[in-house]
């Protein structure tokens, strides 16, 4: 398909949803506080931007997923490529990770208040904990996967030690599977930021909990928009870079 | 247990094998026994045998890839500065993907006491060797397989090795790719005057090649048979010669 017929198509599909759901909202079917109808979230917009209120909690929300997504991503990729290096270290943790990975971020909320307080950092910590599990298997894997015949290029040509492979063949060769993690961490993590300030840091999440205690539904869909465009924004930035950095790739 | 000794004293010949042996487990019987070789300065030297034989695990003995079980390996290594003892070519090219091809050509110049400039330097001079000096830039996914290949020799011989080891290189190509790059090979030889030792099943493409035919068989298997071969050498192959020797050598594989 053209590219510009894919755009066109995708275009097409959104407006649809959109009209739809409007639709759906004026039928009256469903009652407008439950039901907000789309065409109310301008109105919404232009309310909490005037007041300072959007510019606010975007730019909370956005340091605290910053933070934790580039402390999560860090030490996944470094945990799990240390794993899949090491045996012995991947054999001496295998069980302490098998016993935190099905934790959930937001069992750790208590903790989080208890070590961190109603803290910008507690909010980081837990969106650092759903990055930094994603980041780990998919460095796991992508570590495992290289290519055992280019390791053995580099002992042929001197560059067996531990840096030089590491850096000139384990990591680039790592690197596809690597950023695909980090690409699955930068959406996980988003959803994270609402979980994390649900309980009353500032940002995007409560702000939606303040307007849904008021059944200001129309201002929760207008910070569920603003998430899925900051996803939207984010996700589109890193595969430009992504694209990029593999350009090696066929 | 051999581990490969780099001596630096001179010697007529690159390498010595002295009593070689090789097996896979730690139980498993061996399957290449007593090897003594000596390979020439400047030689070209070709090992054949069956498949399964131990030709390649020799070749990455000699290359410190696989420990030999027994016996000992000495390369006489040249002394001077910024080059490898040896250069090793695959079947399958193993060019870096990641890597454009000048930096795959500069791959085993990493890590030696060369500058930057003299790397690339050397690797220009390695892809103008095998005729790609247009394609320095170029991505290892744009190449044909004969493309790659040549790469893989520019990168062996950018690091001035004392001896190059190739592993059936052109085992997976084309027939027609096949005899350029073995003609490429026989030019590159005569120029550069580098001790060769070369891995293939191919009769053919052994006799076209050498100067000298080792051919290996048995169970466990050893060095049966030791040619000179007159015929490639002056790059006049004689049908004749060719065939005896061919038959001579294929009579021997059987064993």
């Amino acid at each position: 398909m053209k590219t510009r017929n894919k755009i066109a198509l995708s275009a097409l599909g959104v407006i649809v949803f959109l009209l739809m759901w409007e639709a759906l909202a004026r039928s009256g079917v469903v009652p407008a506080r439950l039901l907000p109808s789309p065409s109310a979230v301008p109105a919404a917009f232009l309310t909490e931007f005037r007041s300072g209120t959007w510019q606010q909690m975007v730019l909370a929300s956005l340091s605290h997923y910053l933070v934790g997504l580039g402390l999560g991503t860090l030490l996944g990729v470094s945990f799990g490529t240390a794993a899949a290096l090491w045996g012995r270290w991947d054999a001496f943790q295998a069980w302490v990770v098998r016993m935190l990975r099905p934790i959930p971020a937001i069992a750790w909320i208590p903790f989080a208040i208890i070590w961190f307080g109603v803290s910008e950092g507690a909010a980081s910590f837990l969106i650092s904990l759903t990055v930094f599990w994603i980041n780990y298997y998919a460095s796991y894997a992508a570590v495992r996967a290289v290519d055992k015949d280019l390791i053995e290029l580099g002992y042929a040509f001197g560059q067996g030690g531990l840096i030089p492979r590491l850096f000139k063949i384990v990591l680039p060769g790592a690197l596809p599977g690597i950023l695909s993690g980090v690409r699955a961490g930068l959406g996980q993590g988003w959803m994270t930021v609402v979980a994390a300030e649900l309980f009353g840091i500032s940002g995007l999440g409560m702000r939606m909990m303040e307007a849904s205690g008021l059944l200001a539904t129309n201002i929760v869909v207008l910070y569920m928009v603003t998430i899925a465009l900051l996803y939207g924004v984010s996700d589109f930035l890193f595969m430009q870079i992504q694209s990029r950095v593999l350009s090696w790739q066929r | 247990m051999a581990a490969v000794t780099l001596s630096t004293k001179p010697a007529a010949s690159v390498i010595d094998l002295e009593g070689v042996s090789i097996g896979y487990g730690k139980d498993a019987p061996p399957v290449l026994v007593d090897v003594d070789l000596s390979v020439e300065r400047g030689s070209f030297v070709a090992i054949v045998g069956p498949s399964g034989v131990g030709k390649s695990t020799l070749l990455r003995v000699v290359a410190g890839l696989h420990t030999a079980r027994g016996g000992k390996v000495t390369i006489h290594q040249d002394q001077r500065p910024g080059h490898r003892p040896v250069g090793l070519v695959f079947q399958d090219s193993r060019l870096l993907p990641w890597r454009r091809v000048i930096r795959n050509v500069e791959f085993g110049l990493e890590g030696l006491p060369v500058s930057r400039d003299e790397r690339r330097r050397r690797a220009e001079a390695a892809l103008k060797l095998v005729r790609l000096e247009g394609y320095a830039g170029r991505w290892p996914y744009e190449l044909s397989g004969g493309q790659r290949q040549r790469i893989g020799i520019a990168r062996a011989m950018a690091v001035d090795p004392d001896i190059l080891l190739m592993d059936e290189p052109f085992g997976a190509l084309d027939a027609i790719t096949r005899h350029n790059l073995q003609d490429e090979l026989r030019r590159i030889h005569q120029e550069t005057g580098k001790t060769v030792l070369f891995v293939t099943h191919d009769l053919e493409e052994a006799v076209h090649l050498a100067d000298r035919i080792i051919v290996l068989g048995g169970t466990p298997a050893r060095v049966v048979r030791d040619v000179r071969n007159s015929a490639g050498r002056d790059g006049s192959v004689f049908r004749d010669q060719v065939e005896q020797l061919r038959s001579e050598i294929a009579d021997n594989y059987s064993i």
